[in-house]
C-alpha cells in the first residue's frame, strides 16, 4: 500500500537518544504525545493529553524579583494564570490558562517552565533520529515510537517510520493497541518489532486500572501475532493490584495459547514510583499516591516468582529489560 | 571450551585465568577479598593496614653523595650519587610477596628529593606538617622531620626550580602559577619529568651484566683528544657507575632473600630461596622464566624511580614484552594459575610505591599517586594483525583482583581486537574502578605518525600516564609540560588583555599585581573589547592574538624549566633505559633519545566553546544583549544578571556536548587555536612541541583563580574538564545524552592533538546492567572510535553511592573512580574535586 505524501505533524513531548531498554541495540525514543488509556501508575503524565502543556518546577525559578520575564509575556498575567509565592513561580492557574506557551518560552531558566509538546515535522525528527545512525549501525539499534499512544497519531507515526525504514533504520513501536485495528494494517508495513504491554487479563477489573477494557487491546496483540509481527509483551507488575498468581496464569496462557509462536519476550516489569514529581509540575493528582510498594527486596521476590510460574507455561519470560534476544 | 590449563599453546585461544565473560558486578570497586588467590588478599590486607609515611633515607644519602661526590662534574656526580643510594639505603621483603624490591623507602613511604625542590618540603615540615594534611596526610617520625630538615640549608638556591626561576622572563612569571596561573609549570618545577617508558626490551634482552659490556666498548672507543669525544665518555661514564651500583642493588635483595630464607619454613622458605636464585641471577643475567622477567621489571623500575620522582613513568606494552617468558613458561610446564598469582603480586609491588606533592599541588589534585604508571595491552602487531594474547586478559584478570591507585590499565582497542577481550573489558569496567581506559588504534597511530615517528614505532605506541601516547623506550616526550587555561585567554580577548577580577574586587590579592597593573601593564594584548567588537569574528581574531601571546609565554617558560634540568639533574640511570641515548652519547634529559617532545596541554575546551556560542547567538545573532552588558555581566560576576546567567546555562543556547554544530564548531575552533600556536615549535631537549587537549584535575585548580566566563560559569567553579562539556553549578550543558557527547567530541581533531585528549564519562550501574547493557556499552565504544575518538574512559558509580561516600567517608574506604586519567580512592580528593565528579552528567541509558 502506497500513501501519499502528506504533510503531517506530529505532537512529540520528547526525544530520548540512547535508550536500550526499548528495543534491540542503541535506539532514539521518540515519545508522541496523547493517550486514551489512564493506567493509575502512569509515569508519563505529560503524554497523556494531546496539547502542549507546560510544566512548572518552582524550585528552578531565579526568582521575580531578578527576572519577571514569565509574568511579563503571559496574556492571562492579570487574571491570575501564574500564581506566585515566595518571590518563585508556583504553580500555573490551569483553569485561566489558555496553554499559549508563551511563559515558558521566555523563561531563560533550564527548566522552571517546561514546554511538554512540539508540534514536529516528519524531516524535522528525522534529522535528530539519524545524526546517531552509527550507534544503530554497531549495535542493531534503531528508533522506537513510543508515548503517549503511537496510534493516536497513526498517519504520522507511519510517514516517520517509513522514512526511517527507507533510510535502513530499524524501527519499533511501543503501544497499549488500544486502537481501530485497521490502523494497524496501515503502520505495521514499516515496523520491525512490536512492544505492548498486558496489564490484566480480567476486562473489569483493567478497566478499574487502566480506565478501559481490555478487548480491543487483546484482539490487537492477536492480530499483531497473526501478521506475523516480532512482539515483546511486557507485564507491569503491581503489587495489590495486577500481581496474583490468577492473573499472571492466565496472561500466559493467553501469551502461549493464542499468539503462537511471535513473542519475542515477555518481560515482567517491577512498579516505579517515577513521575510523580511530574504530576505535580502539571498541577495532577498522582492516581497511586495512597499506595505505598512493597521493599525491594519484597518486589523482587514477587516477580521472580511470577517469573517462574509464568515459565511453566513455555513462555520465554524474564525479569526487567536487560536479557536480550534476537528478533 | 579450551583448557585453560593445556601446555600446548597451540591449542588454546587466548583467554586467561578465569572466564572471560566473567562478571564481577557493577560497582562495587569497594570489596574486600577482590582475588581468588589469598596471597593476594593476604597482601591486600597489609596493604591497607600499612599507613601512607614519608621516609629520610634518600634525601640523606643523595646529600651525603653531593657532599662527597662535590668535585664531579654534574654528569658524574648524579650518577655516583644515585649508585650511593642503591648500594647504601636500607631493603627489606615483606611477607608473602613473589617479587621484591623498593624505591629507596619502605612500603607506602615517600622518598624525598631535594634536587628538585625544597622550599616547600622545607616549608610545610616547619608550618603545616605532612601528617596534619586534611587529605593525603603521610606520617613522619621525628628522626624522619629532623633529618629532612638537617639537610635544607644544603638545598638552598641549589635545586633545579631555582635555576629555573631564574631563566624566566617577568611576563612569563605574570602568566605563570608564580602569578596566577594562565598555565601552570608546578609539575616539572617541583620535580622530576617522568612521562615516558622505559626499554624493558633492552634489559630483558641484555640483562645488565650485557648493557654494561656494551656500555663498557663504547667508553673505550672514545678517543680522549676529540672534545665531543670527551663528552661522551664523561656520559659512558656516568652509566657504568650507575650499572655497577644496580647489579650491587639486586645482590644486596639475593643476599637478604636468602638471609631470611635461613629463619623462614616450609613453602615460604622455599619462595625466599627461589627469590634469592632470581635476583643472583638477574643481577647479570638475562631472565630464564617469566618470574625472573617480573623481577627484572620491578628492579628496572625501582631504579627510575630513585633516581628521579618524575610522574607516570610507564610500563609500555606488558602483553607484548613479557609473552616470549610466559610462553616458554607454559611450554615447560608452569601453570597458568602460578603466573597469574605471581602477576599479581608484581603489580601489589607497583601499588607500595608512593610519592609526596606539594600541598598546592595535591589540594586540587589529590593522591599519593605516582603519576599514571599505565600499563598497556591489547592493540596489534607490525603487520597490522591482532596482538591481544592470553596475557593481555591475564593483566586485566589482575587489575581487577588487586584494584589498587596502582598500576593503571589502558587498552588498545581496534577494528580487530577480538570481540571476547571487550567483553572482559566491558566487566572490568563495570566493576566501576574507572580501569581499563580505552585508546582507539585507528586515531592513535595516525597521530604518532603526524609528529614524525616511524610508521613501526607508530603501531607500537602504548600510553604514558593519563593519554599520552607515545613510541615506549624510544620517546622523551615530557608529556605532563604544563596545564593551560583556555578560558582565561578568552577571558583576555574580551577584556582589552585585562583580568576581569583586576577590575572587579581582587586586584589586592593578585599575586602578580605589583609587577603588571601597578605598573600600568595588563597581563595580556590590547585587542579591544566585547564592549566595542562590532562582530563575532573581531572576538575570534582577539582569541586569536591573545592565544599566540600566551603560547609564546607558555613555550619560553616551558623551555626554560628543561635547560634548568638539563643542566642540574641529568638522568644517566633514565639514558640507560632509553633507545637512542647510548648511540648518541647523549643525556636523554639533554635530547638523547630518538624522539622528543613537550606536551603541554589545554584545559577548558567546554567552557571556551559555550562561551564562545553565548556571546555569538545573545550578543551578535539575536542580539538580546549588547556586548556592553555582557562584559558588565561577566566584570560582576553575573550579580544583577541573574536572568543571563539562568539563559547562558538553559538549552535555549547552543552547547557543546549536544552534537549540535553551532557550539561544536566553536570548540574545535578554540581548540584548535591552541594547537595552532603550541604544535611543532622547538623544545629545549632537541624536539618540538605536542599539544594536548585534557586537564586531569587542573580544570578545577585553574577554576578557582578564574572569574565569571561567558559560559555561565560564576568565579571559582571548576572550568570544563579534559574534553567533556560544561558542568556548572547552575547546570550541565550536555542533555542529550551519551551519543551525542561522543559526537561532539569526534569534532575535534584528536589526529592533531598529539599529546592526547580524554574524555570522562560516567554512567549509574543500572543503565550498564545485564548482557544487553554490557553489549550496547560495548557499542558505543566501537561506534564513537568509528568517529575519530581518541580515548574514553568511565565511571561506573551511581550518585547515590557518591554523595554517600561524600558525607561518610570512614564507610568508603576503598572506593575508587575515575577521576581523569586516572582512578584514585574518592577519599582522598580534595571537596572542589570530589564535587566536581559528582557534577559530571550521569550518562543513563534507561
Amino acid at each position: 500500500m502506497i500513501m501519499e505524501k502528506t504533510e503531517n505533524k506530529g505532537i512529540i513531548f520528547d526525544i530520548q537518544k540512547f535508550t536500550v531498554h526499548d528495543g534491540p541495540g542503541i535506539r532514539t525514543n521518540v515519545f508522541l504525545k496523547g493517550c486514551p488509556l489512564r493506567c493509575l501508575w502512569c509515569s508519563n503524565p505529560e503524554g497523556l493529553r494531546s496539547k502542549p502543556q507546560v510544566g512548572v518546577y518552582s524550585n528552578r525559578c531565579i526568582g521575580i524579583d531578578k527576572c519577571g520575564l514569565c509574568l511579563r509575556v503571559c496574556p492571562k498575567a492579570e487574571e491570575g494564570a501564574l500564581v506566585i509565592k515566595d518571590n518563585r513561580i508556583d504553580h500555573i492557574n490551569r483553569n485561566v490558562c489558555t496553554d499559549c506557551l508563551l511563559c515558558a518560552e521566555e523563561c531563560p531558566s533550564q527548566g522552571t517552565l517546561k514546554i511538554w509538546g512540539r508540534e514536529m515535522s516528519v524531516p524535522e525528527v528525522l534529522e535528530i533520529v539519524l545524526a546517531d545512525r552509527e550507534f544503530y549501525e554497531k549495535s542493531g539499534g534503531g528508533i522506537t515510537l513510543s508515548g503517549g499512544e503511537v496510534f493516536r497519531q497513526s498517519a504520522f507515526a507511519r510517514e516517520l517510520l517509513e522514512a526511517c525504514k527507507t533510510e535502513g533504520i530499524n524501527t519499533c513501536v511501543e503501544s497499549a493497541l488500544h486502537c481501530d485495528p485497521d490502523l494497524l494494517d496501515i503502520v505495521y508495513p514499516q515496523v520491525d518489532l512490536v512492544i505492548t504491554d498486558i496489564k490484566h487479563m480480567d476486562s473489569e477489573i483493567h478497566k478499574t486500572l487502566t480506565g478501559i477494557g481490555n478487548q480491543r487491546i487483546l484482539d490487537n496483540i492477536k492480530k499483531t501475532a497473526t501478521m506475523g509481527l516480532p512482539l515483546v509483551i511486557r507485564v507491569p507488575v503491581v503489587a495489590e493490584h495486577n500481581n496474583d498468581d490468577i492473573n499472571l496464569r492466565a496472561t500466559a496462557e493467553f501469551i502461549a495459547n493464542n499468539l503462537g509462536n511471535q513473542v519475542k519476550q515477555v518481560q515482567l516489569l517491577p512498579y516505579r514510583e517515577l513521575g510523580v514529581d511530574k504530576y505535580e509540575a502539571l498541577g495532577m493528582a498522582y492516581p497511586m499516591a495512597d499506595f505505598t510498594p512493597p521493599e525491594r527486596i519484597v518486589w523482587e521476590a514477587d516477580i521472580h516468582h511470577l517469573v517462574e510460574l509464568m515459565q511453566e507455561y513455555g513462555i520465554p519470560v524474564v525479569a526487567g529489560t536487560t536479557i536480550k534476544y534476537d528478533i | 571450551m579450551q583448557n585453560p590449563n593445556s601446555t600446548n599453546l597451540n591449542e588454546i585461544d587466548a583467554c586467561g585465568v578465569v572466564p572471560i565473560n566473567k562478571e564481577w558486578g557493577i560497582g562495587v570497586s569497594g570489596v574486600e577479598n577482590p582475588s581468588p588467590f589469598s596471597r593476594t588478599n593476604q597482601i591486600l590486607k597489609r596493604w591497607r593496614d600499612t599507613k601512607w609515611s614519608v621516609d629520610h633515607e634518600r634525601a640523606v644519602l643523595l646529600t651525603q653523595a653531593y657532599k662527597k661526590y662535590a668535585g664531579l662534574s654534574q654528569q658524574l656526580k648524579t650518577a655516583s650519587a644515585v649508585a650511593h643510594i642503591l648500594e647504601n639505603v636500607t631493603i627489606r621483603i615483606y611477607p608473602d610477596e613473589l617479587i621484591v624490591g623498593e624505591i629507596g623507602a619502605p612500603a607506602k613511604a615517600a622518598p624525598i628529593y631535594p634536587e628538585f625542590s625544597y622550599g616547600w618540603v622545607q616549608r610545610e615540615l616547619k608550618e603545616s606538617p605532612f601528617r596534619d594534611r586534611p587529605i593525603v596526610a603521610h606520617v613522619t617520625s621525628e628522626k624522619t622531620e629532623k633529618e629532612l630538615l638537617g639537610i635544607s640549608d644544603f638545598w638552598l638556591g641549589q635545586t633545579v626550580e631555582d635555576e629555573a626561576i631564574s631563566l624566566l622572563t617577568e611576563d612569563q612569571i605574570k602568566a605563570t602559577h608564580l602569578g596566577k596561573a594562565v598555565f601552570s609549570l608546578q609539575l616539572y618545577l617541583h620535580g622530576g619529568v617522568g612521562h615516558t617508558h622505559l626499554n624493558f626490551k633492552e634489559v630483558l634482552n641484555l640483562g645488565y651484566g650485557g648493557m654494561l659490556e656494551k656500555i663498557q666498548q663504547k667508553f673505550d672507543a672514545c678517543d680522549n683528544t676529540l672534545p665531543q669525544d670527551i663528552k661522551k665518555r664523561e656520559f659512558y661514564q656516568s652509566q657504568l657507575i650507575v650499572l655497577k651500583g644496580m647489579i650491587e642493588y639486586c645482590n644486596r635483595y639475593a643476599r637478604l632473600a636468602m638471609n631470611e630464607a635461613k629463619s623462614a619454613t616450609g613453602e615460604r622458605q622455599k619462595e625466599l630461596v627461589k627469590i634469592a636464585e632470581n635476583c643472583s641471577h638477574i643481577a647479570t643475567g638475562t631472565p630464564r622464566s617469566l618470574w625472573e622477567a617480573a623481577q627484572l621489571m620491578q628492579f628496572t623500575y625501582n631504579l627510575i624511580m630513585i633516581e628521579s620522582n618524575g610522574h607516570s613513568v610507564s610500563y609500555g606494552r606488558m602483553d607484548q614484552d613479557l609473552y616470549p617468558f610466559y610462553k616458554k613458561d607454559r611450554e615447560n610446564g608452569v601453570t597458568k594459575e602460578w603466573q597469574q598469582e605471581m602477576l599479581e603480586s608484581l603489580f601489589l609491588k607497583w601499588a607500595e610505591m608512593c610519592k609526596i606533592r606539594d600541598w598546592g599541588t595535591i589540594s586540587n589534585n589529590g593522591g599519593h599517586g605516582m603519576g599514571g604508571t599505565t600499563i598497556t595491552v591489547g592493540g596489534i602487531n607490525p603487520d597490522g594483525s591482532d596482538a591481544t594474547n592470553d596475557l593481555s586478559y591475564m593483566i586485566v584478570d589482575a587489575t581487577v583482583h588487586t584494584r589498587l591507585g596502582e598500576p593503571w590499565l589502558a587498552v588498545r582497542w581496534h577494528k580487530n581486537t577480538p570481540r571476547d577481550f571487550k567483553i572482559k573489558c566491558a566487566n572490568a569496567i563495570r566493576v566501576g574502578f574507572g580501569r581499563p581506559k580505552l585508546f582507539n588504534d585507528e586515531v592513535c597511530i595516525p597521530s604518532m605518525e603526524r609528529y614524525g615517528r616511524s610508521p613501526e614505532d607508530s603501531k607500537n605506541y602504548a600510553v604514558v600516564g593519563c593519554v599520552e601516547i607515545d613510541a615506549p623506550g624510544k620517546e622523551y616526550g615530557w608529556h605532563d609540560a604544563a596545564y593551560f587555561s583556555m578560558p582565561k585567554v578568552l577571558e583576555l580577548a574580551l577584556n582589552n588583555g585585562r583580568c576581569f577580577e583586576c577590575e572587579s574586587v581582587g586586584k589586592d590579592l593578585c599575586p602578580r599585581y605589583s609587577i603588571c597593573a601597578a605598573k600600568g601593564q595588563r597581563l595580556g594584548l590590547e585587542t579591544g573589547s566585547l564592549a566595542e567588537f562590532s562582530s563575532f569574528e573581531e572576538v575570534k581574531t582577539a582569541y586569536d592574538k591573545q592565544m599566540q601571546y600566551m603560547c609564546d609565554q607558555m613555550v619560553g617558560a616551558i623551555n626554560s624549566v628543561d635547560i634548568a634540568h638539563q643542566r642540574r639533574k641529568p638522568l644517566p640511570a633514565l639514558s640507560l633505559l632509553t633507545e637512542g641515548c647510548a648511540e648518541k652519547g647523549m643525556d636523554v634529559s639533554a635530547g638523547g633519545a630518538i624522539y622528543n617532545y613537550s606536551g603541554p596541554q589545554a584545559v577548558g575546551v567546554g567552557t571556551v566553546a559555550d562561551g564562545l556560542s553565548a556571546i555569538k547567538q545573545l550578543v551578535f545573532d539575536e542580539k538580546k544583549v549588547t556586548g556592553g552588558e555582557f562584559l558588565t555581566a561577566l566584570l560582576s560576576n553575573w550579580e544583577g544578571y541573574e536572568w543571563l546567567h539562568a539563559l547562558v546555562n538553559s538549552e535555549k543556547v547552543h552547547h557543546y556536548g549536544n552534537d549540535d554544530a553551532y557550539a561544536d564548531e566553536l570548540a574545535a575552533f578554540g581548540a584548535d587555536t591552541y594547537c595552532k600556536h603550541i604544535e611543532n615549535r622547538p623544545t629545549a631537549h632537541g624536539g618540538v612541541f605536542l599539544p594536548g587537549v585534557y586537564s586531569v584535575t587542573a580544570n578545577v585548580g585553574l577554576g578557582l583563580i578564574l572569574w565569571a566566563s561567558p559560559d555561565g560559569r560564576k568565579a571559582q567553579e571548576p572550568i570544563s574538564d579534559n574534553c567533556g562539556a560544561v558542568h556548572n553549578k547552575a547546570g550541565a550543558h550536555d542533555v542529550q545524552g551519551p551519543t551525542a557527547m561522543l559526537k561532539s567530541v569526534c569534532k575535534l581533531d584528536h589526529v592533531r592533538m598529539g599529546n592526547g585528549t580524554l574524555l570522562n564519562m560516567k554512567y549509574s550501574p543500572t543503565s550498564v546492567s545485564g548482557e544487553a547493557g554490557r553489549d550496547n556499552f560495548i557499542d558505543m565504544v566501537d561506534s564513537y572510535f568509528g568517529m575519530g575518538g581518541l580515548h574514553c574512559q568511565f565511571n561506573i558509580i551511581s550518585k547515590e553511592t557518591l554523595e554517600d561516600a561524600y558525607e561518610n567517608p570512614a564507610e568508603h574506604e576503598n572506593l575508587l573512580v575515575r577521576v581523569a586519567g586516572y582512578s584514585a580512592f574518592f577519599n582522598d580528593l580534595s571537596k572542589p574535586t570530589k564535587l566536581d565528579i559528582m557534577d559530571r552528567t550521569e550518562l543513563s541509558f534507561d
